[in-house]
């Protein structure tokens, strides 16, 4: 029988077997979240959308005294507006993730229809990958993307309605999404474990995931604060949210000393990258993401509730 | 040639309940077996232990390979449709050809192409907007486009009407069954399905009441229509079922010859059903 199979398969299936590796079937996967969950492109297409649409319609008030913007200061004040409205969408994808990824793992139960995923060849371990991958890398790498493309069209839409007071610079411009690739980056592997701890409470529980992943966070210091008056859980929780940004521009003072505004791009150089890149807790974090990853596959493999 | 299938000792309990009590069996390549029992039997979960949907306990090997441990590479070769409703809402039916021929190795997108181009399925359709017939339709033509070597159908066509029912045990017959190829069946339906089936497995209480080929049934059971004043000399002959129908006495026998059995009534091979009913009503007597 594995004989005939063997023999048989070459003159059958080449052509097929040639398109299944794992990285094809990885991908094959990523888009497949992106059916399911459509909020995950439509949200941020959303906000770029209607900021787009503020800028071009709503009222633009720079009260800005005469003579301040010499042509440094509008290429300081392209890169400050690059940064600053690039934030929204940002923080509506980090959103949409957080409930992308609570919701995925239980919602293939809810309907079942893991029983279709489970009858084909996918592994726990890749489709849990996929997924995750879809929150911490696709998500926030096609936010920077749209959000530099959208800068291009909130650029042109300033320099039109408000003119005199922006510049175009090259290169203040690409140093500016460097910034912005280095906060995704750093932010990717600094909340890491949050998403992972998502997608397993998303394979864990049993009805209600989004309750109960509000819920802990809130209630545990309170009870923690309530049972032994101290509080620890609140502080890892605030260091967890922030600690990795106070890191970041720890060292000489990013912003004082300036006669002018200065283009984003300065601080390139003086934020504290080697220290939040080199940051035990967060590769510490990093590990604790993989094995929640590990777990919510172990999880998936062998619960059978459905 | 070796079992597809081979299960030794293979239990499972949830909690006091045992769903599968220390079952042992094999299944040859090219057979079709019917796994039919009442509900809570321990059907699905002897289907889910093969699929390696569940732990267990016991040995048991599908293509000599673990279901526990080797699910992965298992996955390849087995196919399975759990039941109607699975395939998800929001899949587009473009979509899920185009997913399955990029997962899936053994997948042949012109079979599944050519089962749709007899349907009325619209490819920009998502799985939410078809009937339900049309979604078994659809799964159908998904997984019998694989060139698998084991197909296990979990109550396939549970809830849906007649002539969808015929369709799909027509199609699953006529353009995919094979002697390479091994399926398992369970379903309430037995009268609909019973000429499919070359075994037959009755399971109740998670143990097997019966476990036969189709063609040795007919040498080892026994269907006699008998009328009064023979039912008590055919009752000698130790019955293990008896039911009346009109007036008549139908009773069911076990290792009994036509020469024993013939001058009393009306002999024949049990059907499937008749015989299930039987052994489960007999059981139960006992």
């Amino acid at each position: 029988m594995n004989a005939d199979a063997a023999t048989a398969a070459p003159a059958t299936a080449p052509a097929l077997l040639r398109r299944a590796g794992p990285l094809d079937t990885l991908l094959a996967l990523v888009r497949r979240e992106l059916w399911e969950h459509r909020a995950l492109w439509i949200a941020p297409l959303a906000v770029e959308g209607l900021l787009a649409l503020s800028l071009l319609f709503g009222r633009i008030n720079m009260d800005l005294p005469e003579g301040m913007l010499a042509a440094p200061q509008r290429i300081a004040a392209l890169t400050i507006l690059q940064w600053a409205l690039a934030q929204p969408v940002f923080l509506v994808t980090s959103i949409v993730a957080a409930f992308y990824l609570l919701d995925c793992l239980f919602a293939e139960r809810k309907d079942r229809s893991i029983l279709f995923w489970k009858s084909l060849p996918l592994s726990d371990g890749l489709t849990v990958a996929s997924k995750f991958l879809v929150a911490a890398v696709v998500a926030p790498v096609g936010t920077l993307l749209l959000a530099a493309a959208a800068d291009l069209l909130f650029t042109a839409i300033l320099m039109i309605r408000v003119p005199g007071t922006l510049s175009w610079s090259t290169y203040e411009w690409l140093r500016t999404e460097l910034v912005l690739l280095l906060e995704v980056i750093l932010g990717v592997l600094w909340y890491a474990p949050v998403a992972a701890a998502l997608l397993l409470f998303s394979a864990w529980i049993r009805r209600a995931p989004i309750l109960w992943a509000s819920l802990v966070p809130v209630v545990a210091p309170i009870v923690e604060r309530v049972a032994l008056g101290t509080h620890y859980i609140w502080d890892f929780e605030r260091y967890r949210m922030n600690g990795i940004w106070h890191k970041l521009i720890a060292g000489p003072d990013l912003f004082g000393d300036w006669h002018h505004l200065p283009p984003v791009g300065v601080v390139l150089g003086r934020l504290n990258l080697g220290g939040a890149f080199s940051d035990a807790d967060l590769w510490l974090g990093v590990a604790a993401a993989a094995a929640m990853l590990y777990a919510a596959a172990r999880i998936r493999r062998y619960r059978d509730d459905s | 040639m070796t079992a597809v299938i081979e299960a030794r000792g293979l239990a499972k309990s949830y909690g006091a309940t045992r769903a599968l009590d220390a079952v042992s069996f094999s299944v040859e390549p090219g057979r079709i077996v019917g796994l039919i029992g009442p509900n809570g039997a321990g059907k699905t979960t002897a289907l889910k232990a093969i699929l390696g949907l569940t732990s267990f306990d016991g040995e048991l090997s599908v293509l000599g390979l673990d279901p526990r441990s080797q699910r992965d590479a298992l996955m390849r070769d087995v196919c399975f449709i759990a039941d109607v409703a699975v395939l998800p809402r929001w899949l587009k039916v473009a979509q899920a050809l185009e997913l399955v021929a990029h997962v899936h190795p053994r997948f042949d997108r012109s079979v599944a192409e050519g089962f749709l181009a007899r349907t009325d399925i619209k490819r920009a359709s998502r799985v939410g907007q078809l009937s339900k017939g049309m979604v078994t339709q659809l799964h159908l033509a998904l997984i019998l486009a694989i060139d698998a070597r084991v197909l296990v159908l979990d109550e396939p066509t549970l809830g849906l009407d007649l002539l969808y029912r015929r369709q799909f045990y027509d199609t699953l017959l006529n353009d995919y069954f094979d002697k390479e190829r091994t399926i398992l069946i369970t379903t309430h339906q037995v009268e609909e399905v019973e000429q499919l089936f070359t075994d037959v497995i009755f399971i109740n209480h998670g143990r097997f009441a019966l476990n036969s080929s189709v063609e040795e049934l007919g040498a080892r059971y026994q269907q006699l229509t008998v009328t009064g004043e023979q039912a008590a000399r055919a009752r000698e002959l130790k019955p293990f079922y008896e039911r009346e129908i009109f007036g008549r006495v139908a009773m069911f026998f076990e290792g009994r010859t036509a020469a024993e059995l013939g001058p009393l009534g009306e002999l024949r091979t049990p059907s499937i059903a008749d015989l299930f009913v039987a052994k489960m009503q007999g059981v139960s007597a006992a």
